[in-house]
């Protein structure tokens, strides 16, 4: 080592704790931000694709700053809903995680990946039952950088690349081939994405501090649909006393997005509308605030007071206006606002006595409160040119009042839990974690339930000898049932006399027994250490969700059309192994890999009686043991399983190698088992048109979609079923190290040069773009639920800090 | 630990009690977005948007589709409705998969009333008893009872026999005569309580008011064409006799037209040249010399129809002034007193060609049911007259009387009115496609 340079072999060592964090991660399931190769695309989880088994980040859409869908042994009985997305949390603070309604834009493209240290994927029930009706489908916790100890460290990046679409046959996109030669020119290939980071450290007796700031820019392949984000943060712990402690955190983030292509307002438009089709506006627009404090108190020897407040605030707002070429000879303008706030108070009483040598423990007695409120505001309306409408006017004013719509809405929600943390490790050995929470909640009548888990690690290395760890769980949790219905709901049915009086009824009566889905969960692992740098782990859950809230459809002659119950049963059930390993570890070279794969099988386990009789009605066709996300048609007069939209097997292999002071990382990314259903574009028909009876065409398949409404029954042909299976080389990144060429500058602590690049090959037998463009595993006519084509991004950066 | 951290935290203690006795506070949300049942009936002007929201639904149930007209004298074939659907009721082909024709064929609507009116009864006796003047709380009872029992009249009428909407004995089938009875009780209760003119909310007599929604006069008429279906003459008599009791100033009952929220009903469902009727079968309905075609109908000699006058375009009379001497004939006839019977069909036929007075008991129907089809066009109760007089087969060609005793007067059921019900579609229908 002596031959190498001091700041080198510094150099070395922090690679070599990264992979090592790497190996350690999928264990730990913690992953280090900087070791992770981090994506050109916005959005957090787009780091994330490949890296940890059971974690799944489909890339559906390259519309820059869309959410990628996240799953996290999650399920639901809509599969495509938010429930089924984890938790997200930044330093333990509940954030809004969920795009907004009206721009869609990613609220976790608020942060770069730059500010955060560290990732931890909470899995297992004993550490999701601390989180009760929070965190029924995993939980992502992101812990952001802090300041180190120091005067002052200046950490600066910038990289700037383009979108490219390679290897762009149209005839098989599903944008052009559904369409236009008119929408070729929507498409820009070449495209910028750049972005801009600073960080600025220290620390010392007093407590730390982080600040910083970045920039974002991504054009996107879809012309003029520029997402661009200004974030300023601020990370502050101050000693007040040696006992006091407080914790600030401050995250302000701009963020817009704007739409200038048609056929993000409708897809269904039959012919080419105008030459390019992007003379439209629409500018969305959102303002995120997060910001969260942290009071540490300690009492005595062992025991400790938390608390921490935490509000997470979004304001989204979108304007849009349509000329009249595309709505023939109308124009169409609105503006919409939603306000989003998450108000979270969490508590804690800790204490961690001596017990004695070999037994320590750790009990938590807290109190959680969370109350979010959501605030909509729409206006919009329509003109035609003919009565005073004008191309040229971007907003539309003086409305008469029959062709504005308004809209206001308003939800709130409140949660309040207790919880009960016990931890006991003996020696090395045994590790014992109980859990008990309860957690009451504004939706129900019957406000509370109670979520105990229990979860045992055990170390064979001692007793047996055996470089084994086992590991045990098993719980209870709880998912959120909407809405709130335990007090009923009154209807406005309709002016009477003179339309001065309006008349009112029940819409639906009291519904007093509803509560929280049941989420039980055991989980069983075993993680072997083969050598002492190569672990393989084995983890088996069986997740079983009960008791969801459905609508059930009564007699017509109980003079109301449905009441609420709650019922039916669902499984997830799957294994998860990961092999992390370091083959070679040199001096000059070092080569570690991570390998990861989870087989998963979702299924109905009971659905309520007489079903067609409720609003699950859409899954008569499933029996027991069918996925939840089977793919359902009909053939004939009959419904038909004839696919499932959700991978069997998927995973991710990741391998990092360095070469003196160059290293590389590439992780691929795979799912295998989904299918894709696409919708033909030429066999629909009003039912009523071919009597009732869907003519069955050569070259595609026998099934068929009944779709429009009661009235005017439409059927809509299948062309293909088609297996959507997928390797892709997701992320590649080479970086330089070059801090030896500044050895006579001591401040400068690291340098590099970097190349990194996104979905740079996909290896499918899929017909479209990318496979997993469609979000419910159906590429629609009208490609409503189909993402954007997704593009390879490079982009050529450097790093240094000081 | 030290003593003084431990009284530290015994100060805590009083904030963590009231930290958890708000519990209860905080998870208390009434959301802005939408208006819940529970607790909102806390002032009159709500209960009364209550009693509105059961007339809106009586509204749904007779105008969607124009059901009134498809119940009564569109399925006659005295009228003609301009909408697609209408040539397969006057044909009787009304099992037709056409989706319109399938609503028709659904009671859904008409129970909506009984509940609704079931609710209202429910508020108004557990109502506090500030919330209600004693003229407010007799009101709204007899209101929803007439609704309720017009309603349960309606249903009979068109399918026979029915499912009960009461909580005592929901989904039990009712025979029609049992039927006719419930609804005879509940609008001789409604009779009682309803006064003779509604105020309105300054306290004042309001003829306006009073005619859209049920009163002493509108429940008397109900009740005496009920009890005249279940062929009690002599009670349907002394019904409408009480009316002439105090001298009061009668009033009829008719729906007051507006927006629907819930379905596509247009606000004045009668505009227009929406009904209308053959010019051959009006020369043959009115002859020449009557009076009242011309303010009945416009002809268009050159179109070769006659489209019904509507005075009122804001509602739609249902139970008519009018048809007050026709059921007071009828009444006198059917308990065995010809000749005021034939009084009172006088009167109410001025302006008819015929000559009533020589009726004998056995020509008496016929010119009873001739003038209500002339007089009462429109307010649908023509079918339901043919089937009271038992003269389906002889007016509608396209049934035999056996056809009649195997249940073809009646509406079929519709899938979702089988289903759920101890009913079973009737022989006649159950051949037909």
């Amino acid at each position: 080592m002596k031959l190498l340079p001091k700041r080198f072999c510094k150099l070395a060592s922090v690679f070599l704790a990264t992979s090592v964090a790497i190996g350690q991660a999928h264990a730990q399931d913690v992953l280090v931000m900087d070791s992770l190769a981090i994506s050109n695309r916005s959005g957090v989880e787009n780091s994330l694709q490949g890296t940890v088994a059971g974690l799944r980040v489909k890339d559906w859409t390259g519309t820059p700053g869309t959410q990628s869908i996240i799953n996290l042994r999650g399920l639901s009985l809509d599969p495509t809903n938010e429930a089924t997305a984890p938790l997200i949390l930044i330093n333990g603070v509940p954030v809004i995680t969920s795009p907004s309604n009206v721009t869609g834009i990613n609220p976790l493209s608020y942060y770069s990946p730059e500010q955060i240290e560290r990732i931890e994927i909470l899995k297992s029930v004993d550490q999701l039952a601390a989180y009760g009706v929070q965190a029924p489908n995993g939980a992502i916790n992101l812990i952001m950088k802090a300041g180190k100890a120091g005067p002052l460290h200046l950490r600066g990046s910038a990289s700037a690349g383009v979108n490219v679409l390679h290897d762009f046959d149209y005839r098989t996109d599903a944008f052009y081939d559904f369409n236009s030669t008119a929408r070729r020119k929507v498409f820009e290939s070449g495209s910028i994405v750049h972005q801009q980071n600073i960080l600025v450290d220290g620390g010392g007796d007093y407590g730390s501090y982080l600040f910083g700031l970045n920039n974002y820019s991504d054009e996107g392949v879809l012309k003029s649909t520029k997402f661009g984000r200004q974030s300023l943060f601020l990370n502050a712990k101050y000693n007040i006393t040696p006992k006091l402690k407080a914790h600030f955190y401050n995250n302000l983030a701009l963020t817009n997005r704007d739409g200038r292509y048609a056929g993000e307002y409708s897809r269904a438009f039959t012919l080419p509308v105008i030459e390019d089709e992007t003379f439209f506006m629409d500018k969305k627009r959102n303002v995120a605030f997060l910001s969260s404090i942290g009071l540490s108190y300690q009492l005595g020897p062992g025991l400790s007071l938390n608390t921490t407040a935490g509000i997470s605030y979004e304001g989204a707002s979108r304007d849009i206006y349509i000329p009249s070429n595309i709505l023939k000879g109308s124009i169409y303008a609105s503006s919409d606002a939603y306000k989003r706030q998450l108000i979270s108070i969490k508590s804690a009483l800790k204490y961690q006595p001596t017990l004695s040598n070999d037994w320590t423990m750790d009990l938590t007695l807290g109190h959680e409160l969370r109350a979010t409120d959501n605030r909509l505001t729409s206006v919009g309306g329509s003109r035609s040119l003919e009565s005073g409408g004008s191309n040229f006017v971007k907003v539309v004013t003086g409305y008469n009042a029959n062709q504005t719509d308004a809209l206001s809405d308003h939800d709130v929600e409140q949660l309040i839990g207790f919880y009960g943390i016990g931890k006991w490790s003996y020696r090395d050995d045994l590790k014992v974690n109980l859990v008990l929470r309860t957690d009451g909640s504004s939706l129900y009548q019957n406000k509370w339930g109670f979520y105990p888990a229990v979860g045992v690690v055990y170390n064979l290395a001692n007793t047996l000898k055996l470089p084994v760890t086992a590991k045990l769980s098993a719980g209870k949790m709880g998912m959120l049932n909407r809405p709130q219905a335990y007090r009923g709901e009154l209807v406005a049915k309709g002016d009477y006399y003179n339309g001065n009086s309006l008349g009112i009824g029940q819409l639906y009566p009291a519904f007093r027994d509803a509560k929280s889905v049941d989420v039980t969960e055991i989980d069983a692992g075993l993680s072997f250490q083969i050598a002492p740098s190569i672990t393989f782990d084995v983890n088996y859950f069986n997740k079983t969700y009960q008791d969801f809230i459905y609508k059930r459809y009564l007699p017509n002659s109980q003079g109301i059309d449905y009441q609420y119950e709650t019922g039916g049963k669902l499984g997830l059930s799957g294994f998860e192994f990961t092999l992390n390993g370091t083959w070679v570890h040199s001096d000059h070279f070092t080569w570690s890999s991570n390998l990861n794969l989870a087989a998963y099988n979702n299924q109905v386990k009971e659905l309520p009686n007489d079903l067609t009789n409720t609003s699950l009605a859409y899954l008569s066709a499933l029996s027991e043991g069918d996925p939840i996300t089977s793919l359902v048609a009909y053939e004939g007069n009959q419904q038909k399983v004839i696919g499932n939209s959700e991978a069997k097997l998927f995973g991710g292999i990741s391998n990092t190698l360095r070469f003196k002071n160059i290293s590389a990382s590439f992780v691929f990314n795979y799912a295998s088992g989904t299918d894709v259903l696409t919708e033909s574009f030429g066999s629909r028909y009003d039912a009523a048109s071919v009597d009732h009876q869907f003519p069955l065409k050569n070259a595609e398949t026998p099934y068929y979609f009944i779709q429009g409404d009661a009235k005017n029954p439409v059927y809509q042909g299948i062309r293909t079923i088609e297996p959507a299976s997928f390797i892709r080389l997701n992320k590649a990144v080479v970086t330089y190290h070059m801090a030896s060429l500044f050895k006579k500058n001591q401040r400068v602590e690291d340098f590099q040069l970097f190349l990194r690049g996104d979905n740079l090959a996909t290896f499918t037998k899929y017909s479209g773009f990318n496979p997993e463009e469609n979000v419910a595993g159906v590429r629609r006519a009208d490609l409503s639920y189909t993402g954007t084509p997704l593009p390879v991004v490079f982009a050529l950066g450097s790093k240094i800090v000081f | 630990m030290n003593i003084k951290i431990y009284s530290k935290l015994w100060k805590l203690i009083p904030i963590v009690v009231i930290s958890f006795s708000s519990c209860t506070d905080f998870l208390s949300v009434t959301p802005d977005n939408r208006t819940e049942v529970e607790g909102y009936y806390t002032t009159a002007q709500r209960v009364d948007q209550a009693v509105v929201g059961t007339y809106v639904d009586l509204r749904r149930a007779l105008l969607s589709n124009y059901s009134w007209l498809m119940y009564g004298e569109a399925r006659a074939a005295d009228v003609t409705v301009n909408v697609d659907f209408q040539p397969y009721v006057a044909a009787q082909r009304l099992k037709v998969d056409h989706y319109e024709l399938k609503q028709l064929t659904d009671w859904g609507y008409f129970y909506d009333v009984i509940n609704s009116a079931n609710e209202v009864l429910d508020i108004v006796n557990t109502a506090e008893p500030e919330v209600l003047s004693e003229y407010q709380r007799t009101l709204y009872r007899g209101e929803a009872l007439a609704l309720k029992s017009m309603a349960y009249f309606y249903l009979t009428r068109i399918w026979g026999d029915i499912p009960s909407g009461e909580a005592s004995d929901m989904g039990q089938p009712l025979t029609a005569a049992a039927a006719v009875d419930r609804a005879a009780a509940y609008a001789k209760e409604a009779k009682d309580l309803l006064p003779w003119v509604l105020l309105n909310d300054d306290g004042i007599e309001s003829a306006a008011l009073t005619a859209v929604r049920f009163n002493k006069t509108a429940a008397s008429l109900l009740l005496a064409q009920e009890e005249l279906w279940a062929n009690k003459g002599s009670e349907a008599l002394t019904t409408l006799q009480a009316l002439f009791a105090d001298e009061a100033s009668l009033s009829g009952f008719g729906l007051s037209l507006g927006i629907d929220r819930r379905t596509e009903i247009p606000e004045t469902p009668l505009s227009g040249t929406m009904v209308s009727m053959p010019l051959d079968r009006l020369n043959s309905l009115y002859p020449e010399g009557d009076t009242r075609r011309a303010s009945l109908f416009t002809v268009s000699a050159s179109q070769g129809t006659a489209t019904l006058i509507v005075k009122d375009q804001s509602k739609l009379d249902l139970l008519k002034l009018g048809e007050l001497n026709l059921l007071l004939a009828e009444a006198y006839w059917r308990s065995g007193q010809l000749e005021e019977a034939i009084q009172y069909l006088v009167t109410a036929a001025e302006g008819a060609t015929e000559d009533y007075t020589t009726l004998s008991d056995g020509t008496f129907a016929d010119a009873l049911l001739l003038e209500r089809q002339r007089l009462l066009v429109g307010t649908g109760q023509r079918f339901f007259d043919l089937v009271r007089f038992g003269k389906v087969s002889t007016f509608v060609p396209e049934f035999s009387e056996t056809d009649v005793q195997n249940g073809a007067a009646y509406w079929p059921l519709s899938e979702s009115s089988i289903s759920g019900h101890s009913l079973t579609q009737s022989s006649y229908w159950a051949n037909q496609q």
